[in-house]
């Protein structure tokens, strides 16, 4: 059994050499990974506006009672407390990092394959997951103190009183759990759509 | 100018099919990647120790002071908050995860190039990073409270009273702070592992 093979030989005058132009790599089809870029753009979108709500409904959380004493007006303000404080600047951070962020997830958009910017994107994601989650659960526990109070340290519920400002506080705190839970899904997706084939 | 290839049939009689036996894959060296699992391993028992470390000093604090009055008897137990049995419950599913994930990072380490238990590991991790921060963040925020006091709703600073107390909530908070950072070295290396070649 054999086979037999026989390439003529090719005089280089004859043949005319024509140029092929070079177009580049031939696009493979973005799949799944595509969609999931889709979809992070979409989450994050989601997130700015969780994010940048949280931060503006906490920063307008103020409330004067209408009676006062001789000596003070009772108000209670965000910036009286300093975990309040530190939930806006922090979830501004946040909601601006999503915002720079926007250009990096469409350039994973167009080039699904690339792992650079999915590689840059989830290691962002995660530390701002963590600044947004620690400022969240800090500012929930200033709200739940304020909704119950605590008997043994005589810190009274201020709730009681401060029922408006207590309402916007509270869903500033809510909206800013949103953003991490919506930060997670991003993550966890990112991490999915970083395994290389 | 022509080329010519021919191939001769074969025939089944003549040719005797010998069967190869299929040893398995050859093994790649581990390479950079086997390392990043073994920091994996070694971070995640550093998160352990701090984890259960923080449980530990938290469930211990109580401070009962050495005066009373008619009425009362002054102690500050971890137990008055609910912030801290939110912190020592959250915690102690955080180091069980931890524990629970040991054998996956071992397996990362005989399998460097596997990409199941990675994926597993950072997803996993993810999750139970929201978790510790949120509890870790609560926490500080009344341990903030207690060296701080807020002076609107007349919070008192409790710390000037309660000093061991104080010592050992901040220590756990500070413990388990560790740990968040632990968490993030650890899906860091692992997203990196996970997405270069």
């Amino acid at each position: 059994m054999s086979t037999t093979i026989e390439v003529g030989e090719s005089s280089s005058r004859k043949i005319a050499k024509e140029k092929t132009p070079l177009i580049g790599a031939p696009k493979r089809g973005g799949g799944w990974k595509k969609g999931v870029a889709i979809m992070d753009f979409i989450l994050r979108l989601g997130a700015i506006a969780a994010a940048l709500g949280a931060a503006a409904t906490m920063s307008m959380a103020d409330q004067t009672l209408p009676f006062f004493t001789q000596f003070l007006q009772f108000e209670a303000s965000y910036d009286n407390f300093s975990a309040f404080q530190f939930f806006v600047i922090s979830m501004a951070f946040v909601g601006g990092y999503l915002v720079l962020s926007l250009p990096f997830s469409i350039v994973t958009i167009i080039r699904p394959h690339a792992v650079g910017p999915r590689l840059f994107l989830i290691i962002l994601d995660m530390v701002f997951l963590t600044l947004a989650t620690a400022s969240a659960a800090a500012a929930a526990a200033i709200v739940y103190l304020a909704h119950n109070g605590d008997q043994d340290s005589n810190w009274l519920a201020i709730c009681n009183q401060f029922t408006d400002f207590c309402q916007q506080t509270s869903g500033a705190v809510i909206s800013a759990f949103v953003s991490v839970v919506l930060l997670l899904f991003l993550v966890i997706m990112t991490a999915v759509a970083l395994r290389s084939h | 100018m022509s080329t010519t290839i021919d191939v001769a049939e074969s025939s089944h009689n003549n040719v005797s099919k010998g069967k190869a036996t299929i040893v398995g894959t050859p093994k790649r060296p581990g390479g950079w990647k086997k390392g990043v699992s073994i920091m994996d391993f070694i971070v995640r028992l550093g998160a352990i120790a701090s984890t259960i470390g923080a449980i530990a000093t938290m469930a211990n604090a109580d401070q009962t002071l050495p005066f009373f009055n008619q009425f009362v008897q002054f102690e500050a137990s971890y137990d008055s908050f609910s912030a801290f049995q939110f912190f020592v419950i959250t915690l102690a599913l955080v180091s069980g995860y931890l524990v629970l994930s040991l054998p996956i990072s071992i397996v990362a380490i005989v399998r460097p190039h596997a990409v199941g238990p990675r994926i597993f590991l950072i997803i996993l991790d993810t999750i139970f990073l929201t978790l510790a921060t949120s509890s870790a963040g609560a926490a500080a925020s009344i341990v903030f409270l207690e060296h701080n006091g807020e002076q609107d709703p007349n919070w008192l600073a409790i710390c000037n009273q309660y000093g061991t107390f104080c010592m050992q909530t901040s220590e756990a908070v500070i413990s388990s702070f560790l740990a968040v950072v632990s968490f993030i070295i650890i899906i860091i290396i692992n997203t990196l592992a996970l997405g270069k070649h």
